[in-house]
C-alpha cells in the first residue's frame, strides 16, 4: 500500500512537471521582392517575415540586411539592421524595407542574418539566414522606359510635328480644288 | 529644226510630257522630303530611346538616303497627277481666264488661248504638287509608324531604324513609279 501511494506520488510529479518543458524557439525568414521588374533608379521594395515555429519565445530577435551595398543601392526607407525584443511561439513579424538601385546589370541577391537567444536563459545566440531571391537582373531604365512608359508627351510632341507637312500641303490644294470645283459648278447651272 | 524658236504652246506640251522640274519646284521637294524623313527622328529618340550622339552617323546617312527616294517619289507622284488635274480643271481655268480677259479687245483670241493654257498648266502644277507632297507625306508616316512600332517591335533600336526609313521611303518611290 506505502509502495503504490509512492509509486503514485512520483508519477505526479512526472506529468505535472511535463507541461513545464518547452522546445526551444525556433525562427523562419523569408526575404522577397515585391517588384515584378528591378529597374535602375526606381523603388524596390524588400520584405522579410519572421516566422517562430518554435515552442519557446525567441528573444533579442536581430535582422541584419548586408547585400545592399551603399554605392550599388540606395537605401530610401527603413533600416538594414532591425531588432525585436521578443517573438512569441507561432507568432510572426514583418519588416519592409525601400531601395532605389543605382546601377543596371545582374545581381546576386543573397539573404539577410537573422540571430536570436532560442529561450529565456539562452547565452549564445542562435545564427540563421532568410532565404534568397537569387540572382536576377537590374534593368535599365532606358530600356524600361521603352518597354513599358506611355510617351503620351512624345506621341503629342510628333503629332504637332506632323501637322505643318500635312495640314498645310493639304489646305492649299483644297482651297485651290474648292475654287474651281465652284466655278466649274456654276458654269454647268448657267449653261 | 536646229535652232527653231518653240511656241508657246509646244514649250508647254514638253513641260507636261517631261518629268522634269524648275529648281523652284526641286527645292520645295527636296525641302519638305528632308522635313519628313527628319520627323520619325523624334519617335526613335525619345521613345525607342536612341542616344543621339551615337546614332548622329546612322542618322544622317538614312535621312540623305530617304530625302532623296521621298524627293523622287514627289516628283513621279506630281507627273502622275498632273494630267488628271489638267483634264478636270480645264473647263474651270477656261472660264475664268476668260471671264478675266472678256473684255480686253486688244487680246486675240489665239492670245487668250494661249493664257488660258498657261493658267491651266499652272493651276495642274499648283495642284499636283501640293496634293503629292500631301499624299506622300501621309504614306511615308503612316508606314514608318506601321513598321517601326509593330512589324519591327523586337529588333533592336538601330535596325528598326535603319530597315523603317529604307523600308518606308523605297516603298514610296516604288509606288509612284507606277503608270495611275
Amino acid at each position: 500500500m506505502r509502495l503504490q501511494l509512492v509509486l503514485i506520488g512520483v508519477l505526479a510529479v512526472c506529468f505535472g512537471n511535463a507541461d513545464e518543458d518547452h522546445g526551444p524557439a525556433w525562427l523562419l525568414a523569408s526575404k522577397t521582392l515585391h517588384n515584378q521588374f528591378v529597374v535602375e533608379g526606381k523603388e524596390l521594395v524588400v520584405e522579410y517575415i519572421i516566422f517562430n515555429v518554435g515552442e519557446s519565445a525567441a528573444t533579442n530577435v536581430v535582422l541584419t540586411e548586408e547585400s545592399f551595398h551603399p554605392e550599388d543601392f540606395e537605401l530610401v526607407r527603413g533600416m538594414t539592421k532591425t531588432k525585436w525584443d521578443r517573438i512569441a511561439p507561432g507568432a510572426n513579424v514583418s519588416h519592409t524595407i525601400i531601395l532605389r538601385p543605382r546601377v543596371y546589370g545582374f545581381f546576386n541577391m543573397t539573404a539577410a542574418d537573422v540571430s536570436y537567444l532560442s529561450s529565456e536563459d539562452a547565452s549564445e545566440p542562435v545564427h540563421s539566414y532568410t532565404s534568397a531571391p537569387g540572382e536576377g537582373g537590374i534593368m535599365r531604365y532606358r530600356d524600361f522606359d521603352r518597354k513599358f512608359s506611355p510617351h503620351i508627351l512624345d506621341w503629342a510632341a510628333f503629332g504637332m510635328m506632323t501637322v505643318p507637312s500635312l495640314c498645310i500641303p493639304f489646305m492649299l490644294w483644297f482651297r485651290s480644288k474648292s475654287k474651281y470645283e465652284t466655278i466649274a459648278q456654276q458654269s454647268r447651272k448657267t449653261n | 529644226m536646229v535652232g527653231k524658236k518653240l511656241t508657246k504652246q509646244e514649250e508647254l506640251l514638253l513641260q507636261d510630257f517631261s518629268r522634269n522640274v524648275t529648281t523652284k519646284s526641286s527645292a520645295l521637294f527636296y525641302g519638305n522630303a528632308l522635313i519628313v524623313s527628319a520627323i520619325p527622328l523624334w519617335l526613335f529618340w525619345r521613345i525607342h530611346q536612341m542616344d543621339p550622339y551615337q546614332s548622329a552617323l546612322v542618322w544622317a546617312a538614312m535621312t540623305i538616303v530617304s530625302t532623296y527616294l521621298v524627293a523622287f517619289a514627289y516628283r513621279n507622284t506630281k507627273f502622275i497627277l498632273k494630267h488628271k488635274v489638267a483634264q478636270r480643271r480645264e473647263e474651270a481655268v477656261n472660264r475664268e481666264v476668260m471671264k478675266s480677259l472678256g473684255d480686253d479687245k486688244k487680246m486675240s483670241r489665239k492670245e487668250k488661248d494661249e493664257r488660258a493654257l498657261w493658267k491651266k498648266n499652272e493651276v495642274a502644277d499648283y495642284e499636283a504638287t501640293t496634293f503629292a507632297i500631301f499624299y506622300n507625306n501621309a504614306f511615308y508616316l503612316v508606314l514608318a509608324i506601321i513598321l517601326s512600332f509593330y512589324i519591327l517591335k523586337t529588333t533592336t533600336p538601330t535596325i528598326n531604324y535603319i530597315l523603317t526609313v529604307g523600308v518606308t521611303s523605297g516603298i514610296l518611290a516604288l509606288f509612284s513609279t507606277g503608270s495611275q
